[in-house]
């Protein structure tokens, strides 16, 4: 699933990963390294909330 | 919306907060002795009644059955229905089987309600007429499991009968599931009947396998049949503990008497016993009695909670008002609120109102807000119901009642206006029982310590918006630690960090100093306080994981990049700017997700896009229409542009035969960014930077303060979280001008997320973010652009008035983008 940061607005998802963040394609949300970060802003993936 | 019900009055979620629903069933002409008897008389107004008083108790809906041999049902069906509509304010439930007089009384009633109730007695065929005429007026409809061979016993029956009742409803007539609610029907487990041994299990098996297997469906239950057969006073404990465990197994409503329910607090460990033990057989093998005989013997002689539940007139009345208004804290409701706290002090001290009733149900809002199942609008109007509940009781207090709560003194530092921050922790707090003292914003040390001592306080809360603020904050305790204060102090907002409450605040003070990342963390502090055990915040480097800070598109930033021609050189001030050409950069995501917190969360996407389009975006036009024509918004610019060249890390901004430097910091490890490299270096022939301070004024600040100060939580945080994301969009408004003005803007985004992935050339850096986290930058910013020509003035600790203002540099360089350090 997407998932959007409540707090800027980016849209993490899965099928592209967060190439800035080092995380590759077909990684799942809840499966992002520990210490990831919105590559815009920098909140937690506690700020994210489900998309779509 | 999420599935409702509505009268005239007021809509009733079908799923509420905090399950059952409670349906009333006293307006019933087979299960009340007293509403047949007025029935049989005619006297439609003393019908009425018993439904105003079932509302009273605490009912949520009414069932109305005026179904009795020899009596015209369509008629008093009509006649009862047109009077309930108008002085009954919940929703009713029409009770019949009989089409005719179910759709007469569709067309009657002004609001969505539920109709019950079908089954498949008659293999479906009127079933199948009573879905359609749902459909067609838009109602809610419970559906028995009954079939042709009567009531099913075992929960593999229930179940068939559910799913084929289903697939009848939604699959051949159309229905949503959500417009269906199955009742799996009980047989009582106090007859003896060694058949009916498992009555309850099976029905609790039903419930749950119903909820799993028919997604979206609703379930409701006639709880008293469980007990039939036994000594009333027994009768209303079982029913009480019957109905948690059906709740725990995923009942929606339950139709009872409101005012017989007595809360499982009230009832003793060992009453429970003995009902759990009936309700699901247990203790019957072997030796010694079974579990009914033990049931019926227990409750035989001493049966204090029972006793106590009957104990005069009115105890029932009570328990409904208990319920009641615990209900309108979680789910905001405030019609009758009054009403019903006069019906709760005549049998407790106001104060233990406060504490035993309004302070769980506040409680229980944090915890459901803590689980992610309740949005934060939706705490601020639990927040706003208790608010008045607390002002009703609050002239009943003795005084020495009212001196008995912690008092918490709170501020906003020294140079600093953000007001939203600390007075959400009020709300919280002073709605969770403490008093607040609440002494407003740019505060100094010393007033704070004058204040604390005046009003004794207990705890006192510092709250800031920048990082500049967190610093005053540790020497803010120096102070207070040379005062002599020991009274705990907490600390919050956006800047502070729990690393740097404990290395740098923590040991300048002698009383626990204790970071709090939102108000129910300071609220879970008081709570601390309060038991003793309240302790400063650590910090254990180790323990953390290093967040990975992104960065990095491409290597190598390119060096020989033309530089564009500006317009002008200088700075210029813009106060004609129109509203409507702003609004469409507004980050609509951020806004309703983030400021407004009406997140997605546990929500399906059909029920968010409801709630989005009931409640969400209406209030988002109706903002957008007063910011453009009650001049809310008021946009002003102070921008320019400047010959600049980078010297290492800084950049020097040559203006008016004087240089401004600004030193960047530079990515400790690879691809190591910073600002300086975008532009050219004097020897590569310099290069040219703009920079913007925007605001949207006051008014709108002044708008939100005026609904805080009315108790409108809600507004409150909506008016204040707009004029944010609006002030953000003016920023977004202002720089793709500036890239136009620059001859730059080739390749501008086609929507709204290409500006949140910064999809044009160049990018804005603002002060304080972390790319150039200096705050000091300000001080040359003001210089060079004069923002106080445009009402913006700087604070001693850097901070920009009024608040609703940012700023930044804007560099055209192509790979240029957000990057931490
Ligand atoms: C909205 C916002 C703005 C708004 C204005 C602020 C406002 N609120 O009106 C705008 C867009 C105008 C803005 C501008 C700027 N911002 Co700004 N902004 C934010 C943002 C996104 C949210 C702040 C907010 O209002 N939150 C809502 C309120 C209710 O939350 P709160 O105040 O934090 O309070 C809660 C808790 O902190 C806690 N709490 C707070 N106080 C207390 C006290 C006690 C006792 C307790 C128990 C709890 C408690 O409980 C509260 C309720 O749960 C934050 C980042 C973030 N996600 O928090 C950045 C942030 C504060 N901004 C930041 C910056 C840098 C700026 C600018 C300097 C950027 C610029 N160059 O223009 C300007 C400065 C504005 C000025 N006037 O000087 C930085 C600050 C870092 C720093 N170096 O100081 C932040 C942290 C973003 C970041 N991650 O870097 N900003
Ligand atoms: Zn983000």
């Amino acid at each position: 699933m997407k998932m959007i940061c409540t707090n800027c607005g980016y849209v993490y998802d899965p099928a592209e990963g967060d190439p800035m963040g080092g995380v590759e394609a077909g990684v799942a949300f809840e499966a992002l390294p520990e210490g990831w970060v919105c590559p815009l802003c920098y909140a937690g993936p506690a700020a994210f909330d489900a998309y779509g | 919306m999420r599935p409702s019900l509505s009268s005239l009055y007021q809509a009733v979620e079908l799923r509420s907060a905090i399950p059952p629903l409670l349906i009333g069933e006293r307006t019933n002409a087979n299960g009340s002795k007293l509403f047949r008897e007025r029935l049989l008389a005619d006297d439609f107004a003393g019908c009425l009644q018993i439904g105003l008083e079932q509302e009273a108790n605490g009912a949520q809906v009414l069932d109305l059955c005026a179904a009795y041999a020899g009596r015209d049902e369509l008629r008093d069906m009509c006649e009862l229905v047109s009077r309930f509509a108008r002085s009954v304010k919940i929703p009713l439930m029409i009770d019949s089987t009989t089409p005719e007089v179910i759709e007469a009384c569709l067309k009657l009633y002004p609001g969505r309600c539920v109709v019950n109730s079908v089954n498949l007695e008659d293999g479906g065929r009127t079933a199948r007429r009573v879905f359609g005429l749902i459909r067609k007026y838009g109602a809610a409809v419970v559906a028995l499991t009954i079939g042709e061979q009567g009531m099913a016993m075992t929960a593999e029956d229930k179940v068939a009968l559910a799913r084929r009742l289903h697939g009848l409803a939604v699959d051949t007539c159309g229905l949503r599931p959500s417009d269906l609610l199955f009742d799996a029907l009980t047989f009582t487990v106090g007859a003896g009947d060694e058949t009916l041994r498992s009555a309850a299990v099976q029905t609790l098996r039903a419930i749950r396998e119903i909820k799993a297997s028919l997604p979206g469906v609703g379930t409701v239950l006639g709880l008293s049949n469980i007990s039939f057969g036994l000594a009333p006073a027994s009768r209303r404990i079982l029913n009480s503990v019957f109905l948690h465990e059906a709740v725990e197994a995923g009942l929606d409503a339950a139709i009872v008497d409101a005012g017989k329910i007595v809360p499982l607090a009230r009832i003793s460990e060992r009453e429970r016993e003995v009902c759990l033990d009936l309700l699901y057989d247990r203790g019957g093998e072997g030796e010694g009695p079974g579990p009914l005989p033990r049931f019926i013997e227990y409750f035989k002689g001493a049966a204090p909670a029972a006793q106590e539940a009957v104990a005069g007139a009115g105890a029932g009345r009570f328990e409904g008002a208990e319920r009641a208004v615990s209900r309108q804290v979680v789910e905001g409701v405030r019609e009758g609120l009054e009403d019903n706290l006069a019906i709760l002090v005549r049998r407790l001290a106001p104060l233990a109102v406060i504490n035993q009733i309004l302070v769980p149900a506040m409680r229980q809002v944090g915890e459901l807000f803590g689980r992610g199942e309740l949005l934060l609008p939706f705490v601020l109007q639990s927040a706003e119901v208790m608010k008045r509940a607390v002002a009703w009781l609050e002239p009943l207090l003795s005084r020495e009642e009212a001196s008995q709560r912690t008092r918490v003194l709170l501020a906003t530092v020294q140079g600093d206006v953000h007001d939203i921050g600390k007075n959400l922790v009020e709300i919280i707090f002073s709605n969770n029982g403490y008093e607040v003292v609440n002494i407003g914003i740019k505060v100094p040390a010393e007033t704070i310590i004058a204040k604390a001592r005046e009003c004794g306080a207990d705890v006192i809360g510092l709250s800031g918006l920048l990082v500049k603020s967190a610093l005053i904050m540790r020497e803010n305790l120096a102070q207070f630690r040379e005062a002599g204060l020991r009274q705990p102090v907490l600390l919050g907002g956006a800047a502070l960090t729990p690393r740097f409450v404990a290395e740098s605040c923590v040991p300048s003070y002698d009383a626990p100093v204790v970071y709090c990342a939102d108000a129910f963390a300071g609220l879970a502090a008081l709570r601390a306080h309060e038991a003793g055990s309240l302790t400063s915040t650590v910090w254990r480097a180790a323990a953390q994981a290093t967040a990975v800070r992104p960065s990095a598109r491409g290597g190598e930033v390119q060096r020989g990049v033309p530089v564009p021609e500006p317009p002008f050189y200088g700075c210029r001030h813009v106060t004609e700017i129109d509203v409507a050409e702003v609004l469409p950069y507004v980050n609509i995501e951020a806004l309703f997700r983030g400021r407004w917190g009406y997140r997605r969360a546990k929500l399906s996407a059909e029920e968010y896009e409801a709630l989005l389009e009931g409640t969400v975006r209406p209030l988002y036009r109706e903002l957008s229409r007063r910011a453009v024509e009650e001049g809310l918004v008021q946009p002003r610019v102070a921008y320019g542009y400047y010959r600049c060249y980078s010297a290492g890390d800084a950049l020097c901004v040559v203006d008016g035969g004087k240089e401004y430097r600004f030193p960047f910091p530079r990515q400790a490890a690879a691809p190591h960014l910073c600002i300086a490299d975008y532009f050219r270096s004097e020897a590569e022939g310099g290069d040219v930077a703009g920079f913007f301070v925007v605001t949207t004024g006051e008014a709108l600040d002044r708008e939100a303060h005026a609904l805080y100060g009315a108790d409108r939580y809600r507004d409150y945080l909506m008016t204040h979280g707009f004029g944010v994301e609006v002030t953000d969009a003016l920023a977004e408004y202002w720089h793709a001008r500036m890239r136009r003005e620059l001859g730059i803007a080739g390749s501008e985004p086609a929507d709204l997320n290409g500006y949140v992935t910064q999809g044009y050339q160049g990018s804005r850096f603002g002060f304080g973010y972390p790319a150039c986290p200096e705050l000091e930058a300000h001080r040359p910013v003001f210089e060079l652009l004069r923002p106080e020509r445009i009402g913006v003035t700087l604070s001693e600790t850097l901070q920009m008035v009024p608040e609703q203002t940012t700023s930044a540099i804007v560099a055209h360089h192509p790979q240029a983008k957000y990057f931490a350090v």
